[in-house]
């Protein structure tokens, strides 16, 4: 698909609707630019006017990039941008709604939420901007900092483990797993595209592979440049969940990325609530004063 | 006062609220006003655990420390209840084992005390009855010595075991039957009189303070609900969760409060209305999502409602100690609305309103409550579905309106009100960062000194507008009193019992009043302050060690009241303590603190 550029003739989006005035701070180098570029481009060419989407920001160095685009937003409190994001789109399921956030807050202090995400297969996208370290409070360990690796507060490396994240990810069942890295703008695009399609069937997880250049001094960009490579190349079935596992855990040769694995036969967590069964308006649109007299007459 | 009081004692599990709820609704069908009061341990099984109604014709809000009725289903209830008899009271039990004490016997004696023993055991064999079934047979025993009608009692139990088949239903009447001819032979037949009923209270409600928030909240138009169960506030989730499904409701019981207290944010940024419940310590979770919606400009709606803390505290029991705690909580300064319910009236009638002032003023609205209200089985007439409406402040939806919006509208700073357009994701607009960092306008980052100054004082604009619209704090009582009584809260229910015993506000030619505080942040001291200028005596009286509404008002207007009627003991006031505690307070002038009472 060729990505438009300028306004289109129909009244579709282009690329142009999602400028923002506001210049980027990242360093040089960062991963976030090639991620904030595709997360544009999947818009565009999934037909969304910024106005039609709500991306969720966590707080990090990828937060600082919820004013460099257009669309409704979102930036909040450090680590629970997954319950924030899961209960707008609960209220209005007729909004793509994308949540970002870095391994510090989806693998430490936001954990249980993206476990419970999971779980709960909300009908939304989580985007995890992996670059394996805290990098805005300036290079501390994260969960997913490599065992050994000298970091700033920890100069003889972190006493913990690192956590395996993706096996942990498969863990939970989930019903959609990609993984990108940051470098590959056009794999990017597409993965992005497939997980906020996604969202009708539920939680779409993206694991994406970015270089911090100041801090990350082990997984750089090169490292990552040289071990990714793409599944889709190889043939690789999303249906089956043993392989996905498999290919997505096991990263001391190479690194699998694409779409990894999809399961569309799961209801998602709005589906499964009886209550809202062959009601066919949002939440939002729902919001009128209530007659309760029938709640009422069983309580005489 | 004609009250009457009946107190069913048993160990968790054992039925003791079937028995006390279908007395309440009993009686309440039969003409009276009725009042369920609980005391519970935080268990499943065991313990000791308390259900009394207080019934009159006239209104009932409060329970006494002194009971006409004792029914104990275990021996527990001579230990620890005996003392809790009025004089020519009647205990019920089964227990053909005990043995009083000397002094017991003593205490039996001279306060002419009735022991009617009930062969439950016995009677079930002879029914061929499941264990349960002790609980209609007890039920049916204390119906008719109210002397109450056995056709209405029979219609209860009907409707309540209807459910489960016409074989259940059957077994429960030769229960009734049985309950109600049974007399304990060497006592005879004991009754106890009723004052004369009123048939006013037979279309009355008989609601919980949680289901009356819970009608209050649906009535405002309540779409999403997302809580963690937590006493005292789980009752409310457990009523809005069993209407979900006709009210077609978003529940979700989330993993924690910090996940509840961002999902209903989320949601109501979004548009709907959602709202979180929570005790204490899952409020502490909740607290830095206050703050969050408090500098995004998010509508939230928390109930917290109050137990005994610090820490775990007393889990099953009552306390205003989260006053100060919810007007300060979460870092930063931002403005916020703090409302507490007080009886079941307000309990339905100010959740529309929480509603409304959080939309209206964009910022979070918590509102108290406590284990006392939460729980109380009270009567009250079918909730006024008139008075309601539903004001959605700035919030833009038309599409011409909102065509004409810039992105900078949405946390424009120079809004004289502190009260900016407000509109939607999904809507055809530009669009905006609803930004939780120090932002400008449009939601952008801005560190800027200018910038910070601006956006502060455009959020605490709003203080000053909320002052200038909330309603003033309610008088009730005299005019003029000559004696004030501040409160706020559930403590009401009490106040007002004790008022109503003093011959409408009047005691020895005092005239007395009672102020109450429904709106407790921004506070208003306005009407307090002439009041209390003229009174010759001010007295508070909270449930809480510190006095917290008197430290507020003292802060807030400087007037340090001196007289305090404090209690901390997990108990809340009792009808004939709080009379007690009031009338020795106006034959003193010196503070009193009361250390435990119940």
């Amino acid at each position: 698909m060729k990505i438009p550029l300028s306004p289109q003739a129909q009244g579709g989006p282009a690329m142009p609707d999602y400028h923002h005035a506001n210049q980027c701070t990242w360093c040089d180098g960062c991963g976030d630019y090639g991620i904030w570029t595709a997360i544009k481009r999947a818009l565009v060419e999934l037909n969304l006017h910024p106005w039609q989407v709500f991306l969720c920001f966590d707080v990090g160095c990828h937060g600082n990039g919820s004013d460099k685009l257009q669309g409704y937003r979102f930036h909040g409190l450090h680590g629970r941008v997954i319950p924030f994001a899961a209960g707008a789109k609960l209220a209005n399921m007729e909004v793509p709604v994308v949540a970002f956030g870095g391994d510090g807050a989806s693998f430490s202090e936001g954990i249980g939420h993206l476990v419970h995400g999971i779980r709960s297969n909300y009908p939304m996208t989580f985007i995890l901007h992996n670059n394996e370290n805290y990098g805005l409070t300036t290079g501390q360990a994260s969960s997913l900092t490599w065992q050994g690796q000298p970091m700033n507060s920890s100069p003889f490396g972190i006493p913990e483990r690192t956590i395996a994240s993706m096996d942990f990810i498969f863990s939970l069942q989930p019903t959609f797993v990609a993984r990108a890295f940051s470098g590959n703008i056009k794999q990017l695009t597409e993965v992005f595209k497939a997980a906020i399609e996604h969202q009708k069937h539920g939680f779409a997880f993206v694991d994406v592979l970015q270089a911090c250049p100041t801090y990350n001094h082990f997984a750089t960009h090169e490292y990552l440049l040289e071990k990714c490579y793409d599944v889709t190349t190889e043939g690789h079935d999303v249906r089956d969940f043993g392989q996905a596992r498999k290919i997505a855990t096991d990263t001391t040769e190479r690194i699998a990325t694409g779409l990894l694995y999809q399961n569309t036969n799961i209801p998602n967590f709005y589906e499964r609530l009886e209550p809202r069964k062959g009601i066919m308006t949002t939440p939002v649109q729902e919001v009128a004063k209530r007659d309760v007299s029938g709640f009422m007459k069983e309580l005489v | 006062m004609s009250r009457i009081s009946i107190k069913a004692v048993g160990s968790s599990g054992q039925g003791i609220n079937s028995i006390g709820e279908v007395i309440a609704k009993g009686l309440k069908r039969s003409g009276y006003s009725v009042f369920g009061y609980r005391e519970y341990p935080s268990l499943i099984k065991g313990g000791h655990a308390i259900y009394q109604i207080d019934v009159d014709s006239i209104p009932v809000r409060s329970a006494e420390t002194k009971v006409d009725i004792l029914i104990t289903l275990n021996h527990h209830g001579f230990e620890h209840n005996l003392y809790d008899l009025k004089p020519g009271g009647i205990i019920i039990h089964d227990v053909d084992y005990w043995e009083f004490s000397k002094e017991d016997q003593r205490f039996i004696e001279k306060n002419k005390i009735n022991i009617a023993y009930i062969p439950l055991d016995a009677m079930l064999k002879k029914l061929k009855a499941r264990p349960i079934l002790a609980n209609v047979l007890l039920t049916s025993f204390v119906w008719d010595m109210l002397n109450q009608d056995i056709e209405l009692l029979k219609a209860l139990v009907r409707e309540q075991y209807q459910h489960k088949g016409e074989d259940v239903v059957k077994k429960n009447l030769e229960c009734v039957d049985e309950g109600c001819i049974y007399n304990d032979p060497k006592l005879g037949r004991v009754t106890v009189s009723l004052p004369n009923p009123n048939a006013k209270w037979n279309d009355h409600l008989l609601v919980t303070g949680s289901v009356a928030m819970g009608l209050g909240a649906l009535h405002a138009g309540l779409r999403v609900y997302v809580g963690y169960p937590m006493t005292p506030s789980s009752p409310l989730l457990s009523y809005i969760s069993s209407v979900q499904k006709d009210a077609g409701l978003v529940i979700k019981q989330a993993e924690d409060e910090i996940t509840a207290a961002q999902m209903s944010s989320g949601a109501f940024h979004m548009g709907t209305r959602a709202m979180t419940a929570t005790s204490g310590g899952g409020y502490d979770l909740m607290t830095e999502t206050m703050s969050m919606n408090g500098m995004i400009e998010n509508p939230m709606v928390c109930v917290l409602a109050q137990r005994p803390g610090p820490a775990t505290g007393n889990p099953t029991w009552t306390a205003q100690g989260d006053l100060m705690l919810a007007i300060n909580s979460s870092h930063g300064e931002f403005p916020r609305l703090v409302m507490s319910v007080s009886d079941p009236e307000d309990c339905f009638s100010l959740m529309p309103e929480a509603f409304n002032l959080a939309e209206e003023y964009q910022l979070p609205v918590i509102v108290l409550t406590d284990k006392h209200i939460a729980e109380a089985l009270c009567t009250v007439e079918m909730f006024d579905q008139k008075k309601a409406e539903i004001r959605r402040g700035k919030l833009i939806t038309d599409p011409k309106d909102l065509k004409k919006l810039k992105s900078t509208d949405r946390y424009d700073p120079s809004a004289k009100d502190g009260i900016t357009p407000r509109w939607l994701p999904g809507s055809h607009a530009e669009t905006f960062n609803a930004q939780a960092d120090e932002h400008n306008g449009d939601g952008s980052i801005d560190e800027s000194a200018e910038m910070a100054k601006l956006q502060m004082e455009k959020r605490m604009r709003k203080i000053e507008t909320i002052k200038k619209n909330l309603p003033d704090t309610e008088l009730y009582g005299a005019k003029n009193p000559d004696v004030l009584i501040v409160g706020w809260g559930s403590t009401k229910m009490t106040v007002m019992d004790v008022l109503e015993g003093l011959e409408v506000g009047k005691f020895r030619g005092l005239k007395i009043g009672y102020l109450h505080y429904t709106y407790l942040w921004p506070l208003k001291t306005e009407l307090f302050e002439r009041l209390a200028a003229k009174a010759k005596k001010v007295i508070l009286v909270e449930c809480n060690y510190q006095g917290q509404l008197g430290m507020l008002i003292k802060q807030q207007c400087g007037f340090d009241i001196q007289e305090k009627i404090l209690k901390y003991d997990g108990r809340p006031f009792f009808y004939d303590e709080l009379r007690e505690l009031i009338l020795q307070n106006l034959q003193t002038s010196k503070p009193l603190n009361l250390q435990t009472s119940s």
